[in-house]
């Protein structure tokens, strides 16, 4: 599972990015996207497509978590979303690697680990086999909640304005531990 | 080859001249005519020029000739079916797509087969029509002049004016199967060529395919679209599993100058029914007879004509006509000569010969489309209407009526139930009645050797019953029964039967008026598109047949309006998923997935609801897929069109928040930019190209939101190379904060 994780602001400028892949099952936390390395806007042309579905969701949709709210099928990318009191919007864009059978060639750092077990253990695990499952839904939200946290924290330093990009390495190490926890 | 300096002014394709592309869409709706009718305004420039390129200059003499046939059909189906669907919920939203509905409609016509003699055919080849008789009235069965008034199930009767019929040769059904099976997928092929030569024909040098709109400025199906979907839906061919295709009636036409005449149409109807003629043993050939007395008006006596058809009268009833035609041929230059319509319904195979022929004859300035004497026309009319209104339809209604009587009804009823529930377990009851039962848990009438029910089954009756019901638009009944004997089919494993059943029930569900006002299930329709498509390809790999479910499943969603969009822009990526088009017929299923998500309106009042983001996502893809395909018109028509969908959502014109899609559309703009003059013959050296794709790079890294709108600049300022008027415009665009950065691009 490769995850790109997006905060917009009011305006849907993105005020920060970051990709990362998972780290349970023997993932080794690197994003490895379905679209070749030249066609990474894709994740933002996703992204910035979901803000249609979003912005229906959040009048229908009584919670900050708004769960799974998209899909782009060609590519097989879900985005859940989550809002925030000030408008800020946190969209993560999760895509489930492609099936062994047919990438055995992009998957061969994770075979080293151990032939075979590597993907049993990832297919086991709740969180990349099924990207609408309860179980990917809960963990999403938990780590939509840890971000929420510190982007709070971030967002009442004094040296920070709203709608700014958020370029503090702490709040990076902590988006980057939270995706390492829960997904 | 002129360089820009020395010719006329030359106004960049629509979508990078500034002063077009970024009015802000409020503006952008009837009262502004400046972007509707650019290019036209364009184009009427460049006539006028002083100094136009020689080899522009000639192109623009010629017409272009591949988009006559949509016009017309257009103008001629329009009005009527949006008068025939009154208190429908469609009004009000008339963008095109009562059109596809009624070509959706149109292409499921009743099939009437067409058996001259010998002597009828060698007449009309006089007339020059190479294919004789069936050639001749094959056009004007399309579309039947007048109003037809079809009687439903219930009693209620309904005019439509678009009602036709569609001619087909008995002598050439028999084999059409055969051929099929040699060549599976060469249908598809044929389709993805025919777009090919259709692109290459709009690809002059001047051949802009103006981008279609109807009164409020959104683009209407583009004619493209429009020439792949007629392919898909006239692409099948006669099957045992469906029998839209199989003869409702057959007309049987003998001329005046037979010897014996009353002899051959009796030989004539002896090979049709039992002869080397005779239909494959799947089709019911249980259907209406029609004689015709085709008389020469230039050789033969009418009287004896008259008494001739009084014969035919006294022996075969009423189902007769005499057709009164003159023999010679007619010339563009005779004073009452009309040009004989243009087939809408050609087969794929049918229109790669066709299309060839009328190239050739371009050069002689006509058309290659033969002419008629104007009486000639008048008759045919009349006797096609007479053969409609008061045969065909006649009898489809009284079929209907009576195996609705016999057959579903008894089925319907509580003791039918028991009935197919008995035969299920027991294996006993009707399933005797068939000689080639399998005693394979089905019901024992289908026949799995052949793949087919016979066709005097109640299973292939009511399947028969289904379709007559749904050619004589009664979609009510043609849903109920389809629902009725799809888990028969299901049971017997006649997965070709099966999926046609699903793929019908949704499409006759879709089609119903009245059921648009209540709410029926879209979860349903799609699951039975569902079950359509996986049976077509999984179970029968039957591609043509799949492929003609999903672009159903499409058009009819998205005309519907509402949530529906969505599904039919995921049908359309499935259809990209599955492979089943060719690459030019992607790039149309790229744009179709556009449409549909710009076709769903925000809810009244609020600003969210509608699906702009995602239309002008695809419709950007659509572009870099013309691009890649070596297309810039088409390419340059949808980067403009993804610029429209996206001025509502974007805060300033033209400018996206995200950098790596701002890189990304900088980047085609520029690169289209290049492609589309370039196919013009203009000099594309002069421009700077290479280094302004350098400073894109460059910007692009250190792209902080703030950045973005100086980066921007680059690219508007562009266009000002060639045409020095729209720097004016673009001046009001330019943000005041950071000046300087311009040098350094520029630099």
């Amino acid at each position: 599972m490769s995850y790109y994780f997006t905060i917009l602001s009011p305006t849907d400028t993105p005020i920060f990015n970051i990709a990362f892949g998972t780290s349970k099952g023997g993932g080794d936390g690197i994003a490895r996207f379905r679209f070749p390395d030249t066609a990474q806007y894709m994740n933002q042309f996703i992204i910035h497509s979901s803000l249609d579905i979003v912005e229906e969701a959040q009048w229908t949709n009584g919670g900050m978590y708004l769960k799974h709210v998209d899909t782009y099928p060609p590519a097989a990318a879900y985005i859940s979303a989550f809002l925030t009191p000030s408008g800020a919007r946190f969209l993560l864009l999760h895509q489930p690697p492609q099936l062994p059978n047919s990438n055995t060639g992009s998957l061969g750092s994770s075979s080293l680990l151990g032939p075979g077990g590597s993907t049993t253990r990832a297919s086991s695990s709740s969180i990349a086999a099924n990207p609408t499952s309860p179980q990917t839904e809960e963990a999403v939200r938990q780590f939509m909640n840890e971000i929420y946290e510190s982007f709070v924290k971030t967002a009442m330093s004094p040296f920070y304005k709203q709608g700014m990009e958020i370029r503090s390495p702490v709040f990076r190490t902590k988006v980057t531990a939270a995706g390492k926890k829960w997904l | 080859m002129t360089s820009p300096e020395d010719a006329t002014p030359v106004k960049p394709p629509p979508s990078f001249s500034p002063g077009v592309a970024r009015v802000p869409s409020i503006s952008r709706y009837p009262d502004d005519p400046d972007s509707a009718h650019s290019i036209d305004a364009e184009l009427a420039e460049y006539r006028s020029g002083s100094s136009p390129t020689p080899s522009l200059a000639t192109t623009t003499e010629l017409p272009i000739r591949s988009s006559s046939p949509h016009a017309r059909s257009i103008r001629s189906s329009t009005p009527q079916l949006a008068r025939s669907s009154l208190g429908s919920p469609f009004e009000g939203r008339f963008d095109g797509s009562e059109d596809i509905r009624s070509l959706i409609i149109r292409a499921f016509s009743p099939a009437v087969a067409v058996y001259a003699s010998d002597d009828t055919d060698e007449l009309v080849r006089n007339k020059g029509f190479k294919g004789g008789f069936w050639e001749l009235i094959r056009p004007f069965g399309e579309t039947v002049p007048g109003k037809v008034v079809i009687r439903d199930s219930v009693g209620s009767s309904r005019a439509w004016e678009d009602y036709g019929v569609r001619f087909m040769d008995l002598k050439g059904f028999g084999r059409t199967p055969a051929g099929r099976e040699s060549g599976r997928e060469s249908p598809l092929a044929q389709m993805e060529e025919i777009l090919e030569q259709q692109l290459e024909s709009s690809e002059g040098p001047l051949g802009t395919t103006i981008p279609s709109k109807d009164a409020q400025g959104l683009p209407i199906a583009s004619p493209l679209w429009k020439i792949l979907l007629r392919q898909i839906l006239s692409t099948t061919s006669a099957a045992p599993h469906e029998t839209f295709n199989h003869p409702v009636a057959s007309v049987i036409a003998i001329s005046s100058r037979n010897g014996s005449p009353l002899e051959t149409l009796r030989q004539l109807y002896a090979e049709s029914s039992s002869g080397e003629k005779r239909l494959p043993d799947w089709v019911h050939q249980e259907y209406l007879r029609y004689y015709v007395l085709v008389h020469d008006e230039e050789r033969d006596d009418i009287a004896e004509s008259t008494k001739l058809y009084d014969q035919m009268k006294r022996h075969f009833g009423l189902h007769c006509h005499l057709l009164r035609l003159r023999s010679s041929q007619c010339v563009v230059t005779d004073d009452d000569s009309v040009q004989v319509p243009i087939c809408e319904w050609l087969s794929p195979q049918e229109h790669l010969s066709g299309v060839g022929e009328a190239e050739t004859l371009v050069d002689l300035g006509t058309d290659g489309t033969p002419y008629l004497f104007d009486s000639d026309a008048t008759a045919i009319r009349t006797f096609i209407r007479e053969l409609i209104v008061q045969s065909v339809i006649p009898f489809m209604e009284n079929r209907v009526a009576v195996w609705n009587d016999q057959v579903a009804s008894r089925r319907r009823g509580i003791s039918g139930r028991f009935m197919s529930v008995g035969r299920r377990f027991m294996t006993f009851g009707s399933g005797s009645r068939s000689g080639a039962a399998g005693a394979s848990g089905g019901s024992g009438n289908y026949d799995s050797t052949n793949n087919s029910y016979s066709p005097d089954s109640p299973e292939a009756v009511l399947r028969k019953m289904a379709d007559f019901a749904f050619m004589l638009r009664d979609w009510k009944l043609s849903a109920s029964t389809y629902e009725m004997i799809q888990s028969d089919y299901k049971n017997d494993k006649a997965w070709k039967y099966h999926a046609g059943v699903n793929e019908m029930c949704a499409v006759s569900m879709l089609l119903n008026p009245l059921a648009a006002s209540t709410k029926i299930k879209l979860e349903s329709i799609d699951q039975m598109f569902e079950n359509a498509c996986y049976s077509y390809l999984t179970r029968c790999s039957d591609g043509p047949h799949a492929l003609r479910s999903l672009t159903l499943a499409v058009e009819l969603l998205k005309s519907r309006g509402g949530s529906a969009t969505e599904s039919a822009a995921r049908w359309a990526m499935r259809v990209m998923d599955f492979g089943l088009v060719g690459p030019v017929g992607q790039i149309l299923f790229t744009e179709r997935v556009s449409t549909c998500y710009a076709s769903k309106t925000p809810v009244s009042g609020a600003r969210w609801g509608a699906r702009r983001r995602k239309a002008g996502m695809w419709s950007i893809f659509a572009a870099d897929q013309w691009l890649k395909a070596g297309k810039a018109t088409q390419a340059s028509a949808c980067l403009e069109e993804a610029e429209r969908l996206y001025a509502d959502v974007l805060e300033v014109d033209g400018v996206f928040p995200m950098p790596e899609m701002q890189t990304f559309v900088d980047n085609l703009r520029h690169a289209v930019k290049v492609e589309y003059l370039g196919t013009r013959g203009f000099n594309t050296q002069d421009e700077p190209a290479p280094g302004e794709l350098e400073a894109t790079e460059e910007t692009s890294e250190q792209l902080a939101n703030v950045g973005k709108r100086a980066h921007r600049h680059s690219l508007i300022g562009l266009p000002a190379q060639l045409d020095a008027g729209s720097l004016n415009t673009t001046s009001g665009v330019r943000d005041p904060e950071d000046p300087p950065n311009d040098d350094f691009e520029r630099a």
